[in-house]
């Protein structure tokens, strides 16, 4: 290949046969992003009501014999670990859905998606459905009835975003409602338990709720490196893409499926984990300075900040614990009210 | 009035205007009877005005009096007070959607009642939360503007609902931050989080009834001043209205009424989004017809949202507020999709 003919800041990478384009810069900050994130990582599990050294900790990651084993991989590291994917499922989800409506504001935490994953999760909870084999799959389907609704209100010979919006503020409200509602049938203890969960906290979760998200997040990484290249395609105008060949719609209707089933899973798991899903895709391609949100470096974008609110969200007024939602939502909201001030075309966007 | 083209057409208008408040009246008092007579038990619409009429010592009677009379009264000032407010609002944003659930406003009301009132300063009762429901529905709603007001394009829906949106998450955290300090606001705060007329009782209506007087007498005196607004601010200003004036006084009678509503059932949303459209559907777009009007359908979507709300699901009840929100959404769904809400 000749020099000339290869973009501007990318680098090509040979692996055997194969060859591809690194975005040189992307590849440097997914670096610096992974090497923050295990420091914040590392510090999280030292970080508790007793202090365990930063070596010790990677003494037990190491798999070493050590006193403090119980403490770091019994008590902390499930909870860090749930952390981590929910950040990197609402990062990813984020980008995906805002790649597909080209607006940062169709998040999912304000179009109703997480709502609708936390009506339906609530509801269960007030009547004692707790086992954390079903609660996931209700999340799931909450969020997709409800993203399902919103698009079908919303179309109407083709899509406004602003009309998107709307009409899924509209839903958010309505199923926030349908929630305090659930949450007056239930008695003291159980309304406690869910509206802890409704502000979205990782306290006292344990191996039982990081499991099943895991295997399930598995599944999904691998739909998510095929949405990698889809992406490109649907950031292409609809005429070009459509003349190399691109079925527009279904990688869309793609997409954004994979992006929703990815928020409601991570809301069923934690609760709704406010704003993450809005700020990690909107900050990562202001740091690789892509034009397209890079996927990898939202993912853990989302991670780290998931982890770093859930570390402060335990110290801060410690000995009581903050749900981690009240932190991502005290960063979320007064950027959302800069974008919208911000914003130039008002409606459209 | 000289621009009416003939009499006849603008007699015409008048009594239409007149047929429609009658029809109002007389829904407002069947709803009102409704909310009387049914509920865990029915009574009977004549021993409901037996009772009212000629007391009686009878349990039906005392029922009626002591429990569904107080919250018959209160649903009527609430639900006239929220949707007066919906309509200022709507007139001084100049925007459709303009309502205080939507906005945030009765959220910053009635976070400043459960994190100041019941919190912090252990203020318990209505008079008490009265004053921080002002204060917060106040600045919730200069708040709101400001944010949704700046930039290119001025205060368009989405970015009013957005702002809205955006307000109430910042608010959900930090009433959520102060609960989870304070278990025992938690149990006072998710049963009036929600929205709801049962257990008020007749010290809530004569504690709140100066309240919306005030309320009253600044959205009416602003009245004009918001026709001539809908008309365009330059238009407005034409036509010697002092378009800061009207806008301050009305935001003020805007957030009274709404402390009013929330401080006495707490945030019961799309009220004040639904009705106004319809009062301008049936007597135009005059203020001076259409802010009566809204204060009387307003009370009849509240009662009926209440009293279905009790029979749906007997013995327990839905919250009117969730009945509000189970019916205002699709009424802003054909909205938004019916006009050109967007840009």
């Amino acid at each position: 290949m000749r020099p000339g003919v290869r973009p501007a800041g990318y680098a090509l990478v040979r692996a055997g046969r194969g060859a591809f384009l690194l975005h040189r810069r992307a590849t440097v900050v997914a670096g610096v992003l992974a090497v923050l994130l295990a420091a914040v990582c590392v510090l999280y599990l030292s970080v508790g009501e007793s202090f365990v050294p930063p070596g010790e900790v990677v003494r037990v990651l190491a798999g070493q014999p050590s006193p403090d084993r119980l403490v770091v991989e019994t008590l902390r590291l499930p909870r860090m670990t749930l952390g981590l994917l929910v950040g990197a499922a609402f990062g990813v989800a984020g980008a995906l859905i805002q790649t597909v409506a080209r607006n940062p504001l169709t998040s999912p935490d304000i179009i109703g998606v997480t709502q609708g994953a936390s009506a339906l999760t609530v509801g269960a909870m007030t009547y004692s459905v707790t086992s954390y084999a079903v609660l996931p799959y209700l999340s799931i389907a909450g969020g997709i009835a409800a993203a399902a609704l919103v698009y079908v209100f919303a179309w109407r010979g083709g899509l406004h975003a602003a009309r998107f919006v709307l009409i899924g503020i509209g839903f958010a409200i309505a199923l926030r409602s349908m929630m305090q509602l659930f949450l007056t049938k239930g008695d003291y203890l159980v309304a406690q338990q869910a509206q802890v969960w409704m502000t979205g906290s990782l306290n006292g979760r344990g191996w039982d709720e990081a499991n099943p998200l895991t295997l399930a997040l598995l599944v999904l990484l691998l739909c998510v490196m095929w949405a990698a290249r889809a992406q490109r395609s649907v950031a292409l105008d609809d005429d070009t893409a459509t003349a190399l060949g691109v079925r527009l719609g279904r990688v869309r209707l793609g997409l954004v499926l994979l992006g929703v089933v990815l928020a409601a899973l991570a809301t069923g798991a934690a609760g709704p984990v406010d704003f993450v899903a809005l700020l990690a895709p909107q900050i990562a391609p202001r740091m690789t300075r892509t034009a397209q949100i890079p996927l990898l470096c939202s993912a853990l974008l989302g991670a780290f900040i998931v982890v770093t609110a859930d570390l402060l969200a335990r110290k801060l007024f410690a000995p009581t614990e903050l749900p981690v939602g009240v932190l991502t939502a005290a960063i979320g909201a007064p950027y959302l009210i800069w974008l919208i001030i911000r914003s130039r075309t008002g409606g459209k966007a | 009035m000289s621009a009416v083209p003939t009499s006849s057409a603008r007699a015409s208008l008048v009594s239409r205007r007149i047929g429609w408040t009658a029809i109002a009246v007389l829904a407002l008092l069947l709803a009102m009877l409704l909310s009387l007579a049914i509920g865990s038990r029915q009574i009977a619409p004549s021993a409901v005005f037996d009772a009212l009429l000629h007391g009686g010592g009878s349990d039906a009677a005392e029922v009626v009096r002591s429990m569904r009379l107080p919250r018959t009264v209160v649903g009527v000032m609430v639900g006239a007070a929220l949707a007066m407010a919906g309509t200022v609002m709507q007139g001084i944003t100049r925007n459709p959607i303009a309502d205080p659930g939507i906005l945030g406003i009765s959220q910053g009301a009635s976070v400043a009642v459960v994190v100041l009132a019941i919190a912090y300063a252990s203020v318990h009762t209505l008079t008490g939360y009265v004053w921080f429901a002002f204060a917060g529905a106040g600045v919730a709603a200069v708040l709101m503007y400001a944010i949704a007001a700046r930039g290119r394009g001025g205060a368009t829906p989405v970015k009013l609902a957005l702002a809205g949106a955006a307000i109430n998450a910042l608010l959900v955290s930090v009433t959520m931050a102060v609960l989870t300090t304070k278990a025992a606001a938690l149990d006072e705060f998710r049963f009036w989080q929600v929205g709801s007329l049962s257990g008020r009782d007749v010290e809530v209506a004569s504690q709140i009834w100066p309240f919306l007087l005030v309320g009253v007498v600044l959205v009416a005196s602003v009245a004009r001043g918001l026709d001539a607004l809908a008309l365009g601010e330059d238009v407005a200003r034409g036509l010697g209205q002092n378009v800061a004036t009207v806008r301050i006084v009305g935001g003020l009678g805007a957030a009274v009424l709404t402390g009013v509503g929330v401080a006495a059932a707490g945030p019961i949303a799309f009220v004040g989004l639904a009705v106004p459209h319809i009062a301008r559907a049936v007597v135009g777009t005059d203020h001076r017809w259409v802010l009566p009007m809204a204060a009387l359908i307003g009370p009849v979507m509240l009662l009926v949202s209440a009293t279905v709300g009790r029979i749906v699901f007997p013995p327990s009840e839905v919250p009117a507020g969730v009945m509000t929100s189970l019916i205002g959404v699709p009424f802003l769904v054909a909205l938004v999709r019916r006009k050109a809400v967007a840009a």
